[in-house]
Parts: C-alpha cells; sequence; structure tokens
C-alpha cells in the first residue's frame, strides 16, 4: 500500500469527509439502523487479527521486512481473522444494541470517534477506494475507559443517493486485546 | 487476615467464599497447588507439523516455547535465557534452527539447549554448556494431537489423567478422519476478572444462555436444550455439556457445524461436507456418540472445549484479577480450504473478542471479580448449591449426569480446587 493516493478535486474529498463524519455521528450518537442504511447489501466487514510475526532473515535492509500486511491474518488468509462479517452479522450487531438484555452495554459506553486522513487510493464509475484512519474513545461504564485506534480499507460504490459502504477491513492497532470488546462497529 | 483453604469451600461446596477469586495469598497458593501439579495445555500438534516449527504457550504465568526439534519430537521449555533471564522468542509462531538472546546472543537449539556462547572464545574456562540449557518443562504428553504439559515429573500419564473426558472428546474429534487443526495464532483477550470464572462458564454454565444472552438466545433455543441437554462430570474439574439428540433429527439439527453462522451462511458446499460427516458419523463414533450435539467442556484446571461453535479455549490467570483469555478456530483438517474458512467464522462470529455473544460473558466475569472483591461480605460467601445430590450414573455414558441447571459441576471443581490446595497449604 505504498502508492500515492488519486487526485481528488475540493468537492470530491468534500463529499468524502461528509459521508464519513455523518458516519462517525450516527455511530456515536448509538443511531446504529441508520447506519445499517449506510451498508450495500453485499458489504464485508472483515477485522483481520494482528500477529507477532517472526523477523524473516531474507527481508533483512528492505521496508518488507517491518510491512504491517505480514502481520495481519485476513479473510484470505488460513489464520484467524478476529470477524469476518456480512449484512446478517451487522443486522444482528444492531438488533443486539436495542435489546433489553444487551447487558455489556446497559448502561451503554459513551463513544467518539475522529476520523481522519481520507486519501482516496483508486476510484471507477462505481467503486471508490479509500483509507482513512479512526480513534475512537470508548467508555463503559464500571469498565475501564479505552482507546481504539486503526485504519479503514474501504470500498465505497457512489450512486445518485451518496456512497454506501460495500467492504471495510478494519486493521486494529493493538499489540494485546486488552480492551472489553473488539465487536464495535468501527 | 489469616485464614485456611478450608474455610473458603465447605464440605460440599454449596457455599464458596469470595476470597477464593480475589484474594492474592490464594493465588500464590494455586500457582503452586494446581499449575504445578496439573497437565496444562500447550497447543495442538497441526501449530508445529515441521522440524523446526514453534509456538508461544504459557503454564499459567510462565511463558512457554513448544516446538518440534529436528528429531521430530515436541519440546517445552521456559522462555527464559539462562544468561540473564531474557525471553529467546518474541514471534508467535514460526520456524528457526536457533532462538537467539536479544541481550548477549546466546542461542538455543529449538529443543531448548544451549548451542553456542559467543563470549567464551576469549575465556580460558569453558562453561559446560549442557548444564546451561532452556529450563525444560519436565513432562510433555500428547493424545489426539493435543499437547499438554506439567511441571510435576510424577504426574499421573496424560491419558489417565484426562480419563473418561476421551470418550467425549472422541465424540468430536473421532468424527474427522484427519483429526483438527487449529488455525492461526491464538486471539489472546485481556480481561479484568478471575480465571476460575471462565473456567467454569464453559464447564458447565449453560444455564445463563438464555438469561445473560437473551438478547440472542431465544427462549425456544432454551428450552430445546433444557429438554435435551446433559451435563456430566467425569471426575472432579472435567466436564461435558451436550444435547443427545433424538434419533429421527433431521441432519442439519444434529450435525457438527450447522448451529453456528459459518454453516448456515455458508452455502452449499460447506453444508454439504457437514452433512457427509454426519452422514460417517454413527460408523465413526458409534449411534450414541453420532446424536450428541455438544455444547460446552472443560478439562482441569483451565482448558475449555466450545463444541457448538467449535473453540479451544485457555484462561491463562495474571493475577486474581486478570485473564489472558486465548482462543483459537478449529477446524476439521481434511476440509477444503474455503469450508475450513467458512467454519472458522462459527467460532469467530459470536465467541472471542469479537464474538457478538462472548461481550456479554466477559463483561460478566469482570462484574463477578468486582463482586468477589466487595468489603464486608466474608461472611456472605457465594452460593453454589442448586441441584445438589441429583446426579446420578447412566447406563450408557461415563461419569455422573443430570440436568444442566444441577451446579454440581461447579461444586465438584471447587472441591477438587479446595483439597488441592489445602495440600499446598500443609506442606504435602
Ligand atoms: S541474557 Fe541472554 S545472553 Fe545474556
Ligand atoms: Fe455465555
Amino acid at each position: 500500500m505504498s502508492e500515492l493516493s488519486v487526485q481528488t478535486t475540493p468537492q470530491e474529498q468534500r463529499e468524502l469527509e461528509r459521508f464519513y463524519f455523518h458516519e462517525a455521528r450516527l455511530l456515536d450518537n448509538r443511531q446504529f439502523q441508520q447506519w445499517l442504511a449506510l451498508l450495500s447489501e453485499d458489504v464485508a466487514y472483515i477485522v483481520p487479527s494482528r500477529v507477532n510475526t517472526q523477523v524473516d532473515n531474507r527481508q533483512r535492509g528492505r521496508e518488507e521486512m517491518l510491512s504491517v500486511e505480514r502481520e495481519l491474518e485476513g479473510a484470505d488468509s488460513m489464520g484467524a481473522p478476529l470477524r469476518e462479517e456480512n449484512l446478517f452479522h451487522l443486522a444482528l450487531r444492531v438488533e443486539r444494541a436495542y435489546k433489553m438484555n444487551a447487558w455489556a452495554d446497559n448502561p451503554p459506553a459513551r463513544t467518539r470517534r475522529i476520523i481522519g486522513n481520507i486519501e482516496l487510493l483508486q476510484r471507477d464509475a462505481q467503486q471508490w477506494r479509500v483509507l482513512n484512519n479512526f480513534h475512537l474513545y470508548y467508555a463503559r461504564p464500571g469498565s475501564a475507559n479505552c482507546l481504539y485506534s486503526g485504519q479503514r480499507r474501504d470500498t465505497l460504490s457512489r450512486d445518485d443517493g451518496g456512497f454506501r459502504l460495500c467492504r471495510r477491513e478494519v486493521i486494529l492497532d493493538y499489540a494485546d486485546i486488552d480492551k472489553p470488546t473488539v465487536g464495535l462497529l468501527f | 487476615m489469616q485464614f485456611s483453604v478450608r474455610d473458603l469451600v465447605n464440605e460440599d461446596a454449596t457455599r464458596i467464599s469470595r476470597r477464593c477469586w480475589s484474594d492474592p495469598r490464594v493465588y500464590e497458593l494455586e500457582k503452586r497447588g494446581i499449575f504445578g501439579r496439573s497437565w496444562l495445555f500447550l497447543g495442538h500438534e497441526s501449530q508445529i507439523p515441521r522440524a523446526g516449527d514453534f509456538v508461544q504457550a504459557y503454564m499459567c504465568e510462565t511463558p512457554v516455547i513448544l516446538a518440534r526439534g529436528e528429531d521430530g519430537a515436541i519440546h517445552a521449555s521456559v522462555n527464559s535465557c539462562t544468561h540473564r533471564g531474557l525471553p529467546v522468542c518474541r514471534a508467535d509462531h514460526g520456524n528457526t534452527k536457533r532462538f537467539v538472546c536479544p541481550y548477549h546472543s546466546w542461542s538455543y537449539r529449538v529443543d531448548g539447549s544451549l548451542a553456542t556462547i559467543p563470549q567464551e572464545n576469549t575465556l580460558r574456562n569453558k562453561p559446560d554448556k549442557s548444564a546451561l540449557g532452556l529450563q525444560r518443562v519436565p513432562r510433555v504428553e500428547s493424545w489426539r494431537g493435543m499437547i499438554f504439559g506439567s511441571f510435576d515429573p510424577d504426574i499421573v500419564a496424560l491419558e489417565d489423567y484426562l480419563g473418561d473426558m476421551r470418550f467425549y472428546l472422541d465424540a468430536f474429534f473421532q468424527r474427522f478422519p484427519e483429526g483438527v487443526e487449529f488455525l492461526g495464532a491464538p486471539h489472546r483477550w485481556v480481561i479484568d476478572a478471575n480465571w476460575k470464572l471462565p473456567v467454569e462458564n464453559q464447564l458447565g454454565d449453560v444455564n445463563h444462555g438464555p438469561f445473560l444472552h437473551a438478547a440472542l438466545i431465544s427462549r425456544e433455543i432454551q428450552e430445546r436444550i433444557e429438554e435435551l441437554g446433559h451435563s456430566v462430570v467425569t471426575a472432579p474439574g472435567h466436564g461435558a455439556t451436550f444435547r443427545l439428540m433424538p434419533e429421527d433429527t433431521p441432519w442439519q439439527e444434529v450435525a457438527w457445524g450447522m448451529e453456528g453462522l459459518g454453516g448456515q451462511l455458508g452455502g452449499q458446499e460447506v453444508q454439504d461436507w457437514l452433512r457427509e460427516v454426519q452422514a460417517r458419523a454413527a460408523q465413526r463414533v458409534g449411534p450414541l456418540r453420532a446424536r450428541m450435539k455438544g455444547l460446552t467442556y472443560g478439562i482441569y484446571p483451565n482448558l475449555s472445549f466450545l463444541w457448538s461453535n467449535t473453540a479451544f479455549k485457555v484462561s491463562h490467570p495474571r493475577g486474581p484479577g486478570r485473564v489472558e483469555y486465548w482462543s483459537w478456530a478449529v477446524v476439521p483438517a481434511g476440509a477444503p480450504d474455503t469450508v475450513k474458512r467458512a467454519l472458522r467464522t462459527n467460532y469467530s462470529s459470536f465467541f472471542g473478542p469479537g464474538g457478538i455473544i462472548e461481550q456479554e460473558d466477559s463483561e460478566a466475569w469482570s462484574q463477578q471479580y468486582r463482586g468477589a472483591s466487595i468489603d464486608f461480605t466474608d461472611d456472605h460467601a457465594l452460593y453454589y448449591g442448586l441441584g445438589l445430590g441429583e446426579e446420578a450414573p447412566h447406563p450408557e455414558l461415563p461419569g455422573l449426569v443430570s440436568v444442566t441447571a444441577n451446579e454440581f459441576y461447579a461444586r465438584n471443581f471447587f472441591a477438587r480446587w479446595r483439597d488441592e490446595l489445602q495440600a499446598v497449604e500443609e506442606g504435602a
């Protein structure tokens, strides 16, 4: 992932920002049902796990040696990604959120997402491939507060109604998973 | 305040002091009395198939390297250099000829023996390298590919330790001609809880399902579990829960793998594969065990097997109030990669750090630790008496058997736990 972002017009960049800021606001306001409406029907939502890999001697002195990709067990790997979900899974999470017995979120966590570094990597008539970073502050009553940090590798489609999320891969910046859950909507 | 372990768990283990989960002195006794004397799960042979392969493991808080040596044998060594004590292995898994210590570059073979001391070239007195290898785990044995280690050189053979749990584990393992495979590095989830509560949860606590998980587990599912569910204790601390499905059950309702979202959403290829496994199950594991639809298992002290969603888990203590909860997605080794990928989500969608269901469990475990740490509750022990004395032998199933609401699995665990702690307390 070393390519420069494609040239965007200020207008296009604003459109992307509008989409992401709106999405973040919906999630922080716990308007998850409205968030679901931003997803495409065949959405893929993946959270690779992140492994402490052995340094490969043959890569010494080169950038590959430290590449983030080597640490990821993603959807195509034969490892164990943390999450591999589709619209059904995500809808189940949203459904759970509004049930009386979602005890881990009772009372609900207070969250704040900051989205930045929005880069359009590739675009054609149908799809935009976009990188962006997030910091998600998470305060669950009765539990330690924590910060989630990560990169989202998104594919968006664009039609008259604006953007839809077709694919999201969330690269979480963790060493140990010392968070109450990684089952959030990042 | 002085107390004896005998005062923490009463005779029939129906009342258990909150100190059992929260007291640092109890924790120190656990390290010696339980983790120093039990068989502890280290890993699966599918993780280290070739010479030089290694994975990291823990025995309680002790870091261990599990590796396959040049000789093809399996070795377990404590991951700490004999020179100044640094860890010599830093990767979760890999393949190597040598572990090289960062500090002064002493190098060790994967079997733990010391290969080189760079400093000795300039010295007249050469150290005896054969005595300076990594500390070995004195006993390492495996069964059905499951590798265990023990710090107790005199411990009984692993097969005897597992005892009749082998009958129940085989109901799963023997379904697959090529055995099972552990995928990738374990998910390591740090939870503010005591290690025993995840263990107890997986040992037999089927009964929190419709309550803690009411957002996702419907009353009908739970009624089926209550109607068909069996809870078994093969020996104190070991237990299994499963449903025994009626003989005329349609394959989709009894087959392993169909209960999770991976099986249900996996499409034709996955379902054909699962159907085939079920079609051969009676032949492979016998008619009785072919009708078993597993829930959860526990192997004393801290290994769990979530059969319904196919994950093995280890609850590694990190002090009284912290646990590093490891879990592995497990799939049949003989399945095509596409099927394996679909089936691994049976685990990850619902369990593990990102699972929809287990986020409720981990919250409950954290809150229980807080409950166990409340002041002025020493004389208000927790109640473990549900179903006292209702378990009985069964004509076909080894062990003592009961309905799932009977908490005898937990009473048995704590009776063994108490006796083992008492033995170290009294210096036995
Ligand atoms: S501490 Fe390992 S070589 Fe010195
Ligand atoms: Fe649970």
